[in-house]
This record gives C-alpha cells, sequence and structure tokens, in this order.
C-alpha cells in the first residue's frame, strides 16, 4: 500500500494531506479560470499554430494504403514539410492516419492504441475501406467504416488515395485544428 | 507496443523472457511476433498473422471475372500487375484463348515496373529499419519515377487494373519507349550510389552479414520462395524454369547469392533491379505490333486450371475452379510472403534481438499480400 493510499485513508487524522486536499482543489478551480482565458484570449491561436504543425502520426498500419502513405513520407511527396513526422512513439503522437481495411482482429488492437495516445489526438481515415468498407464491404472479416469506434476528423476518399489527396486531407485536419477550441478534445 | 509478456523461469534455471512486436510497431507492419529470449538471444518466435485477413478468396467467389481484378490486386498494392497476371493467365487458360503477342510484352513491361517499385519500396523500408533515413528518401524518390512510367502506361499510379482477359487495357503510349530508356539508365546510375552510401558502408555490412542466415537445405526444405529462395544459393525464377508471356523471348539472368544471410537476400533484389532495368529497355525495344487486345468471353466455362508467376516476393499461385458461370467457382490464390511465412522462425532464432529487424526485414514480408 503506498503513502498516497494510507493518507485517503485517514484524512481527518492528517493535516498535511487536508492540507494537499485542499490545494488540489484550487489547484483544479484555478485551471477552469486558465481553460477560459486561454480559450477566450489569442493564446488560443498559439497554442493551436503548435499543434497544427507537429501531427506526429501514430506507426500504426492497418492494410494496403500505407504503401501511399509511405510514399507521401517519401522525397517527392514530403509530409515532413506539414509537420508529419512518422518516427514518433506511441504516447508522443497526436495523429492517427488509419491505412486502409480495419479487420474484426486489428480493430480491437486500434482502438486499444487510440486509448492510449495523449489529447489532443485526431483520426484520419485513409481510403475507402476505412470509410465504409469499400472493395471488401461484404467481406466476413471486417469493419465496414472506423467511424464505428473511432471519432474520424477526415476521411480521404480513394483505393488507394494518391499522395497528393492524403497532403489535402492533412491541410484540412490542420484548417479544422486551426479553428478548433485548445481543451475541446480532452 | 513492445510489451513482455510472461517472464519465466526455465528448466535450466536461466530467465526466459517473452515479448510481443506488434501489431503497433514501426518494425513489424501489420503483423505481431512472439519472441522469447534469453538473455539477448531468440530461442523462439512465432508469427501470429491474420491482421488483415479480409476473406478475399471468398469474394472472388461473389464477384465475376472482371470485377474480381480490382480485387486480385489488392494484396500486394505495391506488386499489383504481378498477382494479377496469375489470375489473368488461369482465367485465359480456362477460356482457351491467348492475348496476341504486344499484348504479352506489354503485360511483361508492366510486371517489369513493378518489380522495380517493390523492390525499391521495400529497400526504403529497410533503410527505416536500420536508422538509415537517407536509404529511406532516396528509393521513395527514385521509385516515383518509375511509378511515373506506370501511371502514363495505365493511368493508374499502383493499382493499374490493366491486365484483362484477352489482352491489356491500353496500348502503348507515345514516347514511352524513350522515356522508359532515360529512366532505367538513370536508375541503374542511382544503384551505383546506393551501393556507396549503403551497401558497402561498413555500418550496414556489419549488421546484416552472417545476421538471420537460412541455408539452402533448409530453404528448399520450408519452401522459400523469391529472393529469399535465390539469397540461399537456389537458382529457381518461375520466368526461367517455367517460361510464360514474353520471357522466352527475353534475355535475362537470375539472380542468386550463395551467403543466405540478409546481406545476400538484400543483394539478390538489388541485382533484379538491374535485370529489370535491362528486361525494360529490352521490351520497349523488341515489342511486335499488332492488336494489344481481343475478343474475349465473360464466363469462365467448366474445368480447372493453375498457373504461376513470378512476383517481386516470390513465387504467386492462382488454382481457379469454374462451373460454366460468370464468377468463380473457387479461387485459391497462394502468395510469396504466405510461402515465406515458413522462414521467420528460423531465421530469427539464433539471432540477436537487435539483429530482428535486419533478419526480418530482409524476407520482406508484405501481410497484407500472406493474409489475403
Amino acid at each position: 500500500m503506498s503513502a498516497s493510499q494510507k493518507a485517503r485513508q485517514q484524512p481527518d487524522e492528517d493535516p498535511i494531506a487536508m492540507l494537499a486536499d485542499g490545494i488540489n482543489v484550487w489547484i483544479g478551480k484555478l485551471g477552469d479560470i486558465v481553460h477560459t482565458i486561454v480559450d477566450r484570449t489569442p493564446i488560443r491561436h498559439v497554442i493551436n499554430w503548435g499543434r497544427i504543425y507537429s501531427l506526429w502520426p501514430v506507426n500504426i498500419t492497418t492494410a494496403c494504403c500505407s504503401a501511399e502513405f509511405g510514399a507521401a513520407s517519401g522525397a517527392r511527396h514530403d509530409l515532413e514539410r506539414f509537420g508529419v513526422l512518422p518516427l514518433g512513439s506511441l504516447r508522443q503522437s497526436d495523429l492517427m492516419v488509419v491505412e486502409g481495411t480495419v479487420t474484426n482482429k486489428m480493430a480491437k488492437r486500434l482502438k486499444m492504441i487510440y486509448d492510449q495516445m495523449a489529447v489532443p489526438r485526431y483520426v484520419i481515415a485513409m481510403g475507402d475501406c476505412s470509410i465504409s468498407g469499400g472493395l471488401f464491404h461484404d467481406s466476413y472479416s471486417i469493419v465496414n467504416g472506423v467511424h464505428e469506434f473511432l471519432p474520424v476528423d477526415v476521411y480521404v476518399p480513394g483505393c488507394p488515395p494518391r499522395p497528393e489527396a492524403l497532403e489535402q486531407g492533412i491541410i484540412m485536419l490542420q484548417e479544422k485544428i486551426r479553428s478548433s477550441k485548445v481543451y475541446e478534445h480532452t | 507496443m513492445t510489451s513482455v509478456v510472461s517472464s519465466e523461469p526455465s528448466e535450466s534455471g536461466s530467465q526466459t523472457l517473452t515479448i510481443s512486436v506488434g501489431p503497433q510497431h514501426s518494425g513489424s507492419g501489420h503483423m505481431r511476433l512472439i519472441i522469447e529470449m534469453d538473455g539477448d538471444i531468440i530461442i523462439r518466435a512465432s508469427p501470429d498473422p491474420g491482421y488483415v485477413h479480409r476473406g478475399t478468396e471468398k469474394i472472388y467467389e461473389l464477384r465475376n471475372i472482371i470485377k474480381n481484378i480490382p480485387v486480385i490486386e489488392r494484396p500486394a498494392i505495391i506488386d499489383a500487375s504481378n498477382l494479377n497476371h496469375a489470375y489473368i493467365r488461369a482465367v485465359e487458360e480456362l477460356q482457351g484463348i491467348e492475348a496476341p503477342p504486344r499484348a504479352q510484352y506489354l503485360r511483361c513491361l508492366l510486371n517489369e515496373m513493378n518489380r522495380i517499385t517493390s523492390h525499391l519500396y521495400w529497400l526504403s523500408i529497410f533503410g527505416v529499419f536500420l536508422g538509415h533515413t537517407t536509404m529511406f528518401m532516396w528509393p521513395l524518390g527514385d521509385r516515383e519515377l518509375i511509378v511515373d512510367l506506370q501511371e502514363k502506361l495505365t493511368g493508374a499510379r499502383i493499382t493499374h487494373s490493366y491486365i484483362v482477359p484477352g489482352g491489356v487495357r491500353r496500348d502503348l503510349p507515345q514516347g514511352m519507349k524513350e522515356e522508359a530508356i532515360k529512366r532505367t539508365q538513370y536508375l541503374e546510375k542511382r544503384l551505383e550510389e546506393y551501393d556507396k552510401i549503403f551497401f558497402e558502408n561498413p555500418i550496414f555490412t556489419a549488421r546484416a552479414k552472417g545476421v538471420g542466415k537460412l541455408s539452402r537445405d533448409e530453404a528448399v526444405k520450408l519452401g522459400a520462395v523469391g529472393p529469399a529462395l535465390r539469397g540461399s544459393g537456389v537458382d529457381y525464377d518461375v520466368r526461367k524454369d517455367e517460361p510464360y508471356a514474353a520471357y522466352p523471348e527475353l534475355d535475362f539472368n537470375v539472380c542468386t547469392r550463395q551467403e543466405g544471410d540478409s546481406y545476400a537476400r538484400s543483394m539478390a533484389r538489388i541485382d533484379e533491379i538491374r535485370e529489370s532495368c535491362k528486361l525494360i529497355r529490352q521490351i520497349v525495344q523488341k515489342i511486335p505490333s499488332g492488336p494489344f487486345r481481343r475478343k474475349a468471353p465473360i464466363v469462365v466455362p467448366r474445368g480447372e486450371s493453375y498457373s504461376r508467376v513470378e512476383s517481386a516476393r516470390g513465387e504467386c499461385s492462382v488454382y481457379l475452379i469454374g462451373d460454366g458461370g460468370d464468377k468463380p467457382y473457387r479461387l485459391r490464390f497462394i502468395t510469396g510472403s504466405y510461402r515465406n511465412m515458413a522462414i521467420i522462425a528460423p531465421v530469427l532464432i539464433g539471432g540477436h534481438m537487435a539483429d530482428m529487424p535486419t533478419a526480418w526485414w530482409s524476407i520482406d514480408y508484405w501481410p497484407v499480400e500472406a493474409d489475403r
């Protein structure tokens, strides 16, 4: 049993724990005030500007659209100029690009990975399969659209989408972030 | 997501560690490897495929033979036309028709372009695995040149649906010949630069030579195919051993290496790119004139047929049963990666965990193609 759990069991007898609880409450209230200030002042634009140009996608490939995602990250199309650097770890990533068909087996893992990502987190559904099932809509082993279990921000249609289409999708997501509130996603 | 599954003392008293690599891992793609380690040495490895199993073999029975073409390409979209070619050859054999000679050459042209783009894509991911970012950017940049050629020929970047029963969809466009010669010559020059920066790089050779050994006997016994087999010294290529389309009339070598390690498998692929460049130049120069498509029936007659082609990842075979309708009664589809799944464990076992990415990716296992 850790020290904090012990403290929580006997709050009345421990003045330090009481003081800590009081400070926590006040910090919480202070947090609400900070949220309000940030969302109603130009600080919002500064934070959004930071988010727009550091969209690190998580390393999860679900199906064959990953070939075009690779091509888009490569030399000619170079997603890094939009701040999309696909080398981040799970906890440091902001963006999940669902690259193609989501099978029943992968869907559980995809949800698990999404839940572990830190907020704010965004989802791009890339390819027809992740939008509606696409070519494999009548298959016995796939999920018809990733929107069934994840909140999708931008849909990029195509089978597979060209790298230019993916770039367009990322620009659309950046526009969306630019006009959003800072604590909307928490 | 490299997570510890269990940690148990073995019979000899030493502690083994079981870890799960993937599916969220930059080094595993859409599959999972369960690896048991003793210290840093891998003592057991078992692949966990099926993350991209889309039930395509059932879908083939629901679509007619023309609508099946896009579905058959999707398992390996960076190598689409080779898979498509295997399917169309099975359909044509059953229908009893043969494409005109010009179409045979055009099919080979696209197949070789696909082989180059597929190998270059593999090389770029290999670069990422080894932390060599330049080797990620260069092959993907040079790949776009060939992708542009494919787009010019077929109208699509990577999923062409170009090969249809009775021929091909479009004829050779104007200026394609000069463009293809120019670009393949440029690519060959670039391959020399790749050698300087990557394949003769002491860091790469130290990480790849002697890593992931697969002996000749073991490769044959386990049924490896493609560059994974030729890297172990077996001279087997469907294009030579059972020639199809225009390959009997073309001059090329089968690229083999004797060592059977990661380096040999990698170099077998690079040699193949060189051979494919030569083949493309031969094809555009030797291509006969005439029609590029003939009429073909829409039905699959009653009967069975079997065809195989050499795709970028090895032998790809299609077994087709027709019942006289416009849909296949059954279509069995086996790809190179599916066969190569058998050699993942022998290649990894006995090596260090740090060598896992090199050994694993040198097989060029494409999970989408294996799961279908």
